[in-house]
């Protein structure tokens, strides 16, 4: 009981952030729940000619026209049909609303900062850039994503 | 307010204030003896003065107080204004620009305010140390000894504005100034807007004065007093003195208005009044009360009263408000909102039977007709005359024509036509431009002119009016306008034109708007170095309007520009390509037609075209070009919007054309696309999101290909 009472009292203690996680092709990502304004449904989203590859098109956010990203363009994966899980998470970057279309969104989680790992050598799709870090929950790993960065200018005109 | 709002504030205010006194110096040097200017500058300056001493700009404050002694003397006529004088006020006030405006060097700076210093004081007689004295200027305006004849009352009612401090003026001051001027034998200071003392704000004044003096001085001393508050406070200056020398009156206190209010109702009349007054006596009874204890009025009539008095008060306080124009955006933004949520119901009107739509049809119509007023005043607030933006070129044009050692007139007309305020913050920088190019090209020096048999100095005239639902801005020189064979040659030579090519003399004047081009022999100071008309036209492009240029060799030269009255809602034409919907600026659509196989062929080196009337018409595929799927493939299946664009007729194939609407325009970020051809989205009824096509961007990216 002691003990119990002990850890969470060093959890409350302890930093701890707060992340959206979504899948994207069976992986976990996470986005900071500062950086996400709200979770979508699809909706039906316009085409824009000659519009950078990884996005989809513009779409209605309550009057406001915003741009949403393919996250598995986005990450070289395969197209995938939207199905009835996929949502588009709007995120704050940069002072402007993106939408981002991933497979399904699955939880809010809490990760101590201790349990975060930024110095990571990741040699994947992604800009090391683009990373705020890996997260451990138990036994399984989330990509954070650092939306600022991941949505800059300059890795907007790379790709 | 905060320190950092202040300063804005005073930013804005200052930027204001220098372009007036910019353009009024200008035309101060025209007319050397306008007494109304003068006072004009000598006011712009004092509240330049009085504000900067406020936000502690030291220096600011330190030097507008030399010029506007400067300007005291130029007032009250001890010098006459001479070139040297408008020379020191131009350069004082580009010190003053500078040093608001700018990162100034403080070296640099204190050194130019050091020179101009004494240069003023060499008129103002006094020496440099006595910079530092910030003396109360207003002893220096309202010291007038009593010289006129006979005494004179005069009553003077003072309301001062809650704010008026943070003008920088002191009504004390004012009312000490007014104390030398003679003897005050009433002053009655009025409590009664003094709030709770836990709502008191010490920064606001409060107070009202009633004043009766007695002075030798004429009115007009009296209102001189005044003279920086009497337009935005409630100054009520009064000669009464026949009311005194007929002795007949004690104290004659706000009451009295009320007294003239219900005699102008014809309530009370004068008699009665008098004898009010007499039973008001030494006690301070309200003239209210005891008109309704007499039962000359019923209390409810003299409610009346005086609310109307409150209401006369009142008017002069809330004639104008100062707003954010983001404020001002927001609102136009929602309207947006109103206008998509219209067209929706609109939708669902024509989906229900004929009966039921009926009556919401009704009532659509009406909400139509209040939004689109309610849409036309709240772009009218955004409305703003062109005038300021015409006379800050005063300035310009007077510099750079003694650069150049020409003389030239600026002729401004149509000043008051209104544009979108967006328009005229980004229109100046095109306008320059181009008179900047009418100077250095256009205008000849004056023996040259001589010689042609015109008049010595050139004129350049900038001319706005309305027409057709668009504003124009015509900037028109009598120079020598431009020699279209030298144009041509130029554009051959840059590569820009063939050079066999059989072209119209229009499409050889425009080619002056390419990048890179310039007919000027020799690079000079202001222009010629081959930037500019293009960077004008992209400008004003940018803004949705268009610019054309037409020329008479040895007469002078019009360059034309035509703007939208508004950036943020156009009507529309909505075209269907396979699923898409797309929207055509209604400005540009010439008609929409439907051709005939035979009429379609294709022309070696311009593509496909069709034959309209006799003139082929290039044809815009938009399905292959935004790599959308359209059904009608071929040109004569579908139908063909006609637009026009810089005088070049284009056809665009569509599917089908829905309809026509208004369309707020909602801006798309431009890392989406690097497409010239859209230049925004808008929100359908059914919250589809549509893209708009940019005529003038379709044509130049169908150019590149």
């Amino acid at each position: 009981m002691d003990d119990k009472l002990k850890r969470e009292q060093e959890q409350e203690n302890e930093d701890l952030r707060q992340y959206v996680t979504f899948l994207v092709g069976g992986e976990i990502y996470g986005v900071s729940v500062m950086k996400v304004q709200s979770i979508n449904e699809m909706s039906e989203i316009t085409q824009v000619p000659r519009a950078r590859s990884f996005i989809k098109g513009v779409i209605n956010l309550r009057g406001a026209v915003i741009p949403v990203i393919d996250m598995r363009k986005k990450f070289g994966l395969p197209e995938k049909e939207y199905d009835s899980f996929t949502v588009i998470l709007i995120v704050e970057a940069r002072e402007r609303l993106i939408g981002m279309i991933v497979d399904s969104v699955s939880d809010v989680v809490s990760i101590p900062a201790s349990n975060i790992q930024t110095n990571i050598n990741y040699s994947g799709k992604l800009e090391k850039s683009s990373m705020e870090g890996v997260g451990r929950i138990d036994e399984s790993l989330i990509i954070l994503l650092d939306v600022e960065s991941f949505l800059s200018n300059e890795n907007v005109q790379e790709a | 307010m905060n320190d950092a709002a202040l300063t804005e504030v005073f930013m804005n205010e200052s930027k204001e204030i220098i372009s007036n006194l910019e353009s009024d110096i200008v035309t101060l040097e025209e007319n050397r003896k306008d007494q109304e200017i003068i006072n004009r500058i000598f006011r712009y300056f004092h509240t330049l003065k009085g504000s900067s001493g406020i936000v502690g700009f030291k220096t600011v404050y330190e030097f507008t107080h030399h010029l506007e002694s400067l300007f005291d003397k130029v007032r009250s006529g001890d010098f006459d204004v001479d070139s040297d004088i408008i020379d020191i006020l131009l350069e004082s006030i580009d010190w003053i620009k500078s040093e608001l405006f700018t990162d100034v060097d403080s070296d640099e700076s204190a050194g130019k305010r050091h020179e101009l210093t004494l240069r003023i004081n060499r008129y103002t007689g006094k020496d440099a140390a006595d910079s530092a004295k910030s003396e109360n200027f207003m002893s220096e305006v309202g010291a007038y000894k009593g010289i006129g004849s006979g005494e004179r009352f005069f009553r003077i009612n003072a309301a001062f504005r809650d704010n008026i401090f943070f003008s920088g003026i002191d009504p004390l001051m004012i009312i000490e100034d007014l104390s030398t001027l003679g003897d005050v034998v009433h002053n009655n200071i009025q409590l009664k807007r003094i709030p709770d003392f836990f709502v008191l704000d010490p920064e606001q004044c409060y107070l009202t004065w009633e004043i009766i003096i007695r002075t030798a001085c004429d009115e007009m001393k009296i209102r001189d007093v005044f003279l920086f508050v009497i337009d935005d406070n409630e100054i009520d200056i009064e000669n009464v003195t026949d009311r005194y020398t007929d002795a007949r009156q004690k104290s004659w206190g706000t009451e009295k208005k009320l007294g003239e209010i219900l005699i102008e109702k014809g309530i009370i009349n004068d008699n009665d009044l008098d004898e009010l007054i007499n039973l008001q006596g030494d006690k301070h009874f309200r003239l209210g009360d005891i008109i309704i204890q007499q039962g000359l009025a019923s209390p409810r009539q003299v409610d009346e009263a005086l609310q109307e008095q409150e209401k006369i008060k009142r008017k002069i306080e809330i004639s104008t408000v100062r707003v954010e124009s983001a404020r001002l955006d927001n609102l136009i933004n929602l309207l947006g909102e109103i206008v998509i949520g219209q067209a929706s119901l609109h939708r669902l009107a024509e989906g229900m039977d004929e009966e039921e739509s009926f009556v919401l049809n009704n009532a659509l119509y009406g909400l139509d007709r209040v939004t689109r007023e309610f849409q036309e005043q709240i772009m009218s607030i955004r409305m703003v005359p062109i005038g300021p933006t015409f006379e800050q070129f005063k300035r310009f044009v007077r510099d750079t024509a003694r650069a150049t050692n020409r003389e030239i007139k600026l002729k401004i007309e149509g000043g008051d036509t209104e544009l979108d305020k967006t328009v005229i913050e980004r229109i100046g920088d095109p306008l320059k431009h181009m008179i900047r190019n009418s100077i250095d090209h256009g205008i000849e020096p004056a023996d040259t002119r001589a010689a042609k048999g015109k008049p010595a100095y050139g004129t350049i005239t900038l001319k706005a009016y309305h027409q057709e639902g668009s504003v124009y801005i015509d900037v028109i020189d009598d120079g020598s306008g431009i020699d279209a064979e030298k144009v041509r040659k130029k554009a051959v030579a840059l590569g820009l034109l063939a050079a066999d090519a059989e072209v119209s003399r229009d499409r050889v004047l425009s080619m002056i708007f390419q990048p890179g081009f310039s007919t000027a022999d020799q690079v000079g100071d202001l222009s010629g170095r081959g930037v500019g008309m293009d960077v004008v036209k992209t400008n004003i492009e940018d803004l949705r309007g268009s610019v054309e240029i037409k020329t008479r060799e040895g007469e002078g030269t019009l360059i034309r520009v035509k703007l939208p009255l508004t950036l943020a809602i156009i009507e529309g034409m909505l075209v269907s390509l396979g699923e898409t919907i797309l929207i055509v600026p209604l400005l540009s659509v010439i008609e929409t037609i439907q051709v005939k196989q035979q009429d379609y062929r294709t022309v070696e080196g311009r593509g496909e075209v069709i034959l309209v009337r006799g003139e082929y018409i290039s044809l815009i595929r938009l399905d292959r070009l935004f790599g959308i799927e359209a059904n009608c493939k071929e040109p004569w299946e579908g139908l063909i919007v006609i637009v026009e664009s810089e005088g070049e007729r284009l056809g665009i194939m569509i599917d089908d054309l829905i309809g026509q609407q208004q369309i707020v325009i909602k801006s798309i970020d431009t890392f989406i696309t690097s497409s010239r051809s859209i230049s925004g989205a808008t929100i359908l009824g059914d919250g589809k999101v549509a893209l708009i096509i940019d005529i003038h961007g379709l044509v130049q990216e169908i150019k590149k290909y």
